[in-house]
């Protein structure tokens, strides 16, 4: 499989792929026009910069899976450089409240959430989706990491502060039991329905409707208070990837379901501090372990999978996994092994 | 004839039997003869201080029997309550959450700490014996009260307020309590009145929530508390609302229960009452409340009486019993 940049014509098969996406993934929503907004937003960016390097609230990416046999778009992934510089990012940050009284000896500590813009300006990994079909090979590891190639190549476009937000619980139906248990008292409105308008971009609107005051947790449900920074079942994968690249929970939740942010400083993420530079070598075969290996092209980047060991002459390729990069023997290639674990 | 007066130190075993009745959430009156005898002091000092601007006074009143000389019932004034701490209690705010875009407009409540009524003068201390309850002598032991304020104005505050005991389980146990004190405080309602009364109310300073708390969030049955009158509380509650006093914005910090709320001047029973000489009169008449104006001899009744341009026509009877003479100054309220 290839993950490159996205393309003009590649709207059709998103919205194919926008239809079979659960709740929880509002950067990705079945709307044509918000669709074909983000993949103007990034052909611009991707065309930005030429001269002067853009301001990073300019970048905005989004990349393609597709199977390089047949070009069927599987699946698909995006990185914002700057979030909230437009409308506010709101989250919740899980914090604490202690108060004590040494006249009754009476000493209480209170989990408080409290709405804040804390995140404003990091740079936001979002919209990941793989099609059910392809969810095998390491294609989920493809496709989410390929970003961080892309990252360590033009850092600069980049704010340093990296973040990802996890989808949070909610059951078969779309039900979130925090969502029922906080946001729902604040407007008549479904959870479904909510991650909706935030997908289309109204989440600001919807953001100014909830609790503006600290929340003291023990008011809401039990069943809410568990779910907070917990992740859905589906994106617990994505929750050990992420933390086995150097994200980490540092207590910054998602204002209507309440699966965790994520947070990581660019340099240190391991796939981009660890990524280098190679020449890119012809080969009738490869072996070692599992690599992600990319082109240095901001306009047409392209990631793939490659199984390989570094030489002193280069990183041999084989000519199958050069024509999928695009590039010729003998090319700047950029090369991180998949995973941490080696 | 049913008369109210200022406490003395002779009645004190009759405020302390009626003390003892009265319900536990009536914490201003404690079964406790320390207490209840430094109020009476407390009271009598009041009355003899040369007062310019008020301030931790506080008056305490008997409902007496004057046939008898029993004891029927008790109440009492802060002049400015939290004169020495603040007075704390939740004001109950309405928040919008509007947004034209979506199509939402929803009003939300919130439960803000605060100490908005520091300073107000303070109806306090109210019990009735169960026979006089929704009688003229209830009115009289509340609106008495008021006849007092209204004659001697600069002894209190532009505002008055009353708080009103709110409902319990069978059990004495507290629901708004349970959802809300016993998070912050870490201890049981009965615990968090004794602290009240013998460590001040530092402790609540210290540890209720800084934040506001979203109505929609506490529990039902809490939510059902706010604002409501337990059964300690339905007479005063009925004579003050008469009165105009206002129910809503404020509840009480502990039980949930109401803390009514007027303008001083927007009372009914001091905003009608006048001054009026006595003459000689006979029996009958409409219903008044009636309070003389001497400071060192105040007392309040009902009388059944002509109203004349000349004055208020009163029988000898009822001179005699309220110590006064044709010719005597009284403040006059319709009951």
């Amino acid at each position: 499989m290839l993950v490159r940049s996205i393309r003009q014509n590649d709207l059709a098969a998103l919205l194919h792929l926008a239809s079979n996406v659960g709740v929880g993934v509002t950067t990705l929503p079945v709307n044509e026009e918000r669709l074909g907004k983000r993949i103007a937003a990034s052909l611009a960016s991707q065309a930005a910069g030429a001269d002067a390097l853009p301001d990073t609230a300019e970048s905005s990416f989004l990349f393609a899976m597709e199977d390089p046999g047949t070009g069927q778009v599987a699946g698909i992934c995006g990185i914002e450089g700057s979030v909230g510089l437009g409308e506010p990012w709101y989250n919740y940050r899980v914090g604490v409240s202690v108060r004590t009284s040494t006249e009754i000896n009476v000493y209480r500590r209170h989990e408080t959430l409290f709405l804040c813009n804390d995140l404003t300006g990091a740079a936001e990994l979002c919209s990941l989706f793989l099609h059910p079909d392809w969810r095998r090979d390491n294609n989920g590891s493809l496709l989410s990491k390929s970003r961080l190639l892309f990252m360590a190549e033009f850092p600069k476009r980049f704010n340093p502060r990296v973040i990802a937000e996890l989808r949070g619980v909610s059951d078969a139906d779309g039900r979130s039991p925090f969502w029922e248990s906080l946001g729902r008292h604040f407007f008549k409105m479904d959870f479904s329905q909510a991650d909706y308008l935030t997908g289309i971009g109204q989440k600001s609107f919807i953001a100014e409707l909830m609790p503006q005051h600290p929340v003291y947790t023990t008011f809401l449900s039990e069943e809410a208070r568990a779910v907070i920074g917990e992740v859905h079942e589906g994106t617990r994968p994505a929750r050990v990837m992420l933390e086995g690249e150097g994200f980490r929970y540092n207590g910054y939740v998602d204002i209507f379901d309440a699966g965790p942010t994520l947070q990581a400083h660019l340099p240190e993420i391991r796939a981009i501090r660890k990524s280098a530079v190679f020449t890119a070598k012809s080969a009738d075969t490869t072996k070692g372990q599992s690599w992600l290996v990319s082109n240095r092209s901001l306009t047409d980047f392209r990631v793939c999978l490659a199984q390989t060991e570094p030489t002193p002459n280069g990183l041999p390729l084989t000519a199958e996994v050069l024509s999928r990069l695009d590039v010729e023997a003998g090319a700047s290639v950029r090369a991180v092994p998949l995973s941490a674990r080696s | 004839m049913l008369v109210l007066r200022p406490a003395r130190h002779s009645d004190m075993p009759g405020i302390e039997r009626l003390a003892a009745e009265s319900p536990v959430g009536v914490t201003s009156l404690p079964a406790n003869s320390d207490t209840l005898y430094k109020k009476v002091q407390a009271s009598l000092d009041s009355l003899t201080a040369d007062v310019s601007f008020y301030g931790e006074e506080s008056y305490f009143f008997v409902l007496e029997e004057t046939e008898t000389g029993e004891l029927a019932g008790l109440s009492g004034i802060v002049a400015s309550a939290g004169y020495n701490e603040p007075f704390y209690s939740y004001r109950n705010e309405t928040l919008i959450h509007a947004s034209p875009v979506l199509g939402i407009h929803s009003k939300i409540h919130a439960l803000s700490l605060c100490h908005d009524l520091t300073g107000k003068t303070l109806l306090t201390s109210y019990y009735v014996e169960p026979s006089l309850r929704f009688s003229r002598g209830s009115d009289l032991l509340s609106r008495g009260r008021l006849l007092f304020i209204a004659q001697w104005p600069e002894r209190f505050a532009d505002g008055v307020v009353s708080e009103m005991v709110g409902v319990a389980r069978d059990d004495g146990s507290s629901p708004f309590w349970d959802a809300i004190g016993q998070i912050f405080f870490g201890i049981e309602y009965h615990e968090a009145e004794y602290y009240c009364g013998v460590k001040g109310r530092k402790f609540i300073a210290e540890l209720m929530p800084q934040h506001p708390l979203y109505v929609p969030l506490l529990g039902d049955e809490a939510q059902a508390a706010m604002g409501q009158v337990g059964p300690a509380s339905t007479v005063p509650y009925d004579v003050l609302t008469r009165e105009g006093f206002e129910t809503e914005n404020y509840i009480d910090i502990f039980d949930g229960g109401p803390t009514l709320h007027a303008a001083t001047r927007g009372i009914r029973t001091i905003a009608q009452s006048r001054l009026v000489k006595i003459v000689d009169g006979t029996e009958g008449g409409p219903a008044w409340i009636m309070a003389s104006t001497e400071l060192d001899d105040y007392r309040a009744t009902v009388v059944d009486a002509e109203v004349t341009d000349r004055g208020i026509g009163l029988t000898a009877a009822v001179r005699d019993a309220m110590g006064l003479a044709i010719g005597d100054v009284v403040r006059i309220a319709p009951l």
